[in-house]
């Protein structure tokens, strides 16, 4: 009833039939599908983004024993739409001595980033808009463009601390990057394939979903995915209390934005992914696929974020020993076992 | 062996907090939605200074002794008494300024008044914002209202 | 021929205003790389010339002065102030009032630990314990409103006692909020104490030598975490604090997590403190009457009291009229705060966040 696969193939056709009868070639047609699928795409990270907001406020204050936003809206839920039109009414500083075209792609090259991981993301039964047969190893290519975001960020805006925090930010998230993709390998040795489609089919039911055949990869892929993503309690870069801020306070109005939504929508992304290759995908009784995909990455989400307001901050170096000498020699060990028991 | 021991401790703390945390999610919010719901102020709570007036004379109780004046820690308390045609000090004031911008609210004045059921005293009223310091200099009707108020 | 690599120091300023100076602190930091080099801290942003306003006020009218030497704690600063005047005019003050002391004390004992270890966490990086402690501290605030009228300036302690009873339903609410607060503490521990993560930040951190903390006058927990065991409620016992049996926390290494551990169990030993004395307290005065223009003999005086972060004194001198000659405050925060700059040599910021934090050092303490 709500198989959104069905209602997609049936505009698609309707579309094709239309265009058809009009005359327009068909090259035309592709590229107004393209469009308009990007913009689907682009629709719901940003609504995903914005609920995110949202919720991390009202569950972080339900944590804390109070209520969070209440008063714009319903429990708030206008919150977010006025805090956009705050970010859009303020005033966009560039620093006098930036390096300009730097500086001001920064931004871009990060939300880019995000938005181009999402083509390779299985949202439900048939919900994906190109399923890759290289599909993880796309996934995880794509979002090492975060990294070069950073540290132009850092470079561009003419300041030591920033830049000091743009390097820290990307050592960390090229550190966590090796046992990410260690845990992922296992997954893949166990599938024997890297596309995100067949890794999804072959956890049909309950019992045969990955988190149970790699519990320690389900783990190293959690934490390491926490560090990607710069949230507690690997959040060095946002922290307040450290006197070397991120490489995001030169950066004001809609721009410093683009960087805040970047992180929403780089959660999103992670949990989506370690909701394909560990619990399942979209795999479900009843309920429509989608809705599935999202129940379990709803409840990943809410588990990091249920770190983020439980721990306290890993400092730097320990953060980088922590990567170093303690994730990668256990994502190894993960992956051994997998290939000798599998 | 002991690193297993030490990461199998550590992971074991970790879920202690989050166990801990997560109690609370689901528990009902503490706070109060400010304007729409008050706390009740207790009775000995020290929101601003008021003078009392006896029901029966209609007149304040102050008998115009200054002790407060001179207590004061921060001079905020202005009085002067009344006087009759030969200058002779009456036991009224004729004016009895407050300055509730320079009060420290520490309670002075109501101790040292020798009244029976004290001339000056706090009430529990702590909602008294206004937009110029002028206006936070309450004079005599000022005080004597806002006691007549909140008996 | 080989060249040196050399390095160049350079000066980073943690400005008054700061999230993580308890108050208005100014830090100048002399950093090499990552490392902390050399530390001077820049005090007297929140002087107001309390000791100076002592010459032109009589005792009573400063009473609400000696509130806000430190305002977290204000019961042991106007006691301190009290206990000093009553010494110099030999006042006996009635045993319920000094019972009654005992209780404002430890409650607020308990009341500015709780500020310091949302702080704390705040600092670490954990951002719930903050909310829970300010929720067990509303209870305390509302005990205190019940009875003085404010919440954390109190004004309470006279000379000879306090300014006025206990309401009926203090008791009973108060032993509530013993029972209540116990096992809290249990819990705050089950977030912080053992968590791998906070270990990670708190441990070896921050030394502090047990020669050194007696060389720069370092009191209250800070010196006992370096397992010095001095508390003046037990080595010279004042008020009725001899009555009651509670422990002094010592600490091994002389660490940040020491420090946090010391305060905790200090934490506990305040709320068994309070319930035995609220069990004990008899009926009776609650005040003995001075005049309001309390003229004490001449001489000098001084005094000190456990507060809560460590001795406070009072050094008053009285030329026998209504208002002194002199007043010194010796306060804790300001010794605690001196040693700083010896035990961060060598540190990363984030460690100095932690170690001031542990040091529990608030500016108004220090500046008065």
């Amino acid at each position: 009833m709500l198989e959104l696969e069905r209602l997609f193939k049936a505009v698609y056709l309707w579309l094709e039939r239309i265009s058809g009868s009009l005359g327009i070639p068909h090259f035309w047609f592709d590229l107004f599908t393209m469009i308009l699928v990007a913009g689907i795409i682009l629709a719901v990270m940003s609504i995903a983004a914005m609920f995110l907001v949202w919720w991390e406020r009202k569950i972080g204050a339900h944590f804390q024993v109070r209520f969070g936003p209440m008063r714009t809206g319903w429990h708030g839920s206008l919150q977010l739409p006025a805090d956009g039109i705050k970010l859009l009414l303020k005033e966009d500083t560039t620093p006098a001595a930036a390096d300009k075209p730097v500086f001001l792609i920064a931004p871009v090259i990060i939300f880019v980033a995000s938005f181009l991981a999402f083509v390779c993301l299985p949202f439900g039964k048939g919900l994906i808009v190109r399923d890759l047969n290289i599909g993880i190893l796309y996934i995880l290519a794509i979002t090492t463009f975060t990294v070069v975001s950073i540290l132009m960020a850092g470079w561009g805006s003419n300041n030591k601390y920033s830049l000091l925090g743009g390097f820290r930010s990307a050592a960390q998230i090229i550190s966590y990057e090796v046992p990410l993709t260690l845990s992922v390998l296992g997954v893949v040795l166990l599938t024997q394939s890297l596309s995100m489609v067949k890794i999804v089919s072959a956890q049909e039911q309950v019992w045969n979903w990955n988190i149970w055949k790699q519990p320690l990869g389900f783990l190293i892929y959690l934490t390491a995915a926490v560090a990607e993503v710069n949230r507690t309690p690997f959040d060095i870069p946002e922290a307040e209390q450290e006197l070397v801020a991120g490489y995001n306070i030169e950066y004001s109005g809609m721009k410093w934005a683009m960087f805040f939504f970047a992180e929403y929508t780089n959660l999103v992304l992670v949990c989506g992914v370690a909701t394909t290759l560990f619990l399942g995908g979209w795999n479900g009784p009843i309920l429509p696929s989608w809705i599935w995909f999202l129940a379990k990455t709803l409840f990943l989400i809410w588990v990091v974020m249920w770190f983020r307001w439980t721990f306290p901050r890993v400092r730097v170096d320990q953060l980088m020993a922590f990567g170093w000498k303690f994730l990668l020699p256990l994502a190894f060990l993960n992956l051994i076992l997998t290939g000798l028991l599998a | 062996m002991n690193i297993i021991k030490i990461t199998a401790n550590g992971i074991y703390n970790l879920i202690l907090g989050m166990w801990t945390t997560v109690k609370y999610l689901f528990s009902h919010a503490i706070t109060l939605q400010y304007p729409k719901e008050r706390w009740p102020m207790p009775e000995r709570s020290r929101g601003v200074v008021v003078l009392t007036t006896d029901p029966e004379t209609g007149k304040l109780k102050c008998i115009a002794c200054a002790m407060c004046v001179k207590t004061c820690p921060t001079s905020a308390i202005t009085m002067e008494p009344e006087t009759d045609e030969t200058g002779k000090k009456q036991r009224y004031p004729k004016v009895f300024q407050v300055d509730q911008g320079v009060c420290i609210f520490c309670g002075l004045c109501e101790e040292v008044c020798p009244v029976k059921e004290k001339a000056i005293k706090f009430v529990n009223q702590y909602e008294f914002s206004v937009y110029t310091k002028q206006e936070l200099i309450y004079d005599m009707e000022k005080l004597a209202e806002i006691g007549k108020g909140s008996k | 021929m080989t060249e040196e690599l050399r390095t160049e120091e350079f000066e980073v300023n943690m400005g008054p205003q700061h999230p993580s100076t308890h108050g208005v602190c100014r830090f100048v930091l002399k950093m090499d790389g990552e490392q902390i080099v050399d530390l001077v801290p820049h005090v007297g942003y929140l002087h107001r010339a309390l000791e100076k306003i002592a010459e032109n006020r009589t005792y009573l009218q400063y009473i609400p002065f000696t509130d806000r030497i430190d305002y977290v704690s204000a019961m042991f600063c106007n006691y301190g102030f009290c206990l000093a005047l009553e010494k110099l005019a030999k006042v006996e003050v009635p045993e319920r009032a000094e019972y009654i002391r005992v209780i404002m004390m430890e409650l607020n004992r308990i009341a500015s630990h709780l500020i310091w270890l949302g702080t704390f966490a705040l600092d670490i990086g954990a951002v719930t314990p903050f909310l829970y402690a300010f929720r067990e501290r509303e209870k305390i605030m509302d005990l205190f409103e019940m009875v003085c009228g404010q919440r954390m300036t109190f004004n309470y302690m006279r000379v000879g006692g306090v300014s006025r009873d206990l309401n009926p339903e203090f008791i009973p609410k108060a032993k509530e909020f013993t029972d209540y607060f116990e096992p809290k503490v249990d819990e705050y521990e089950d977030i912080l104490t053992n968590n791998p993560i906070f270990l990670a930040r708190t441990k070896g951190i921050g030394v502090l030598p047990k020669k050194l903390a007696i060389d720069y006058s370092v009191t209250g927990p800070n010196l006992r975490a370096t397992g010095f065991k001095w508390d003046l409620r037990k080595n010279e016992p004042y008020s009725v604090y001899d009555r009651f049996s509670f422990e002094i926390p010592t600490g091994g290494n002389s660490d940040t997590w020491d420090r946090y551990m010391v305060r905790i169990r200090e934490m506990r030993e305040a709320n068994r403190i309070a319930k035995q004395a609220l069990e004990q307290i008899p009926e009776g005065d609650f005040r003995k009457k001075v005049p309001v223009l309390f003229k004490p003999p001449a001489g000098e005086v001084y005094t000190r009291v456990e507060s809560t972060r460590g001795e406070m004194g009072f050094y008053i001198i009285s030329d026998g009229t209504t208002k002194p000659y002199r007043v010194k405050l010796r306060t804790a925060s300001f010794s605690n705060l001196a040693v700083l700059p010896e035990i961060t040599k060598g540190c990363l910021i984030a460690d100095l966040v932690a170690i001031f934090a542990s040091f529990d050092v608030i500016m108004p303490d220090v500046d008065r």
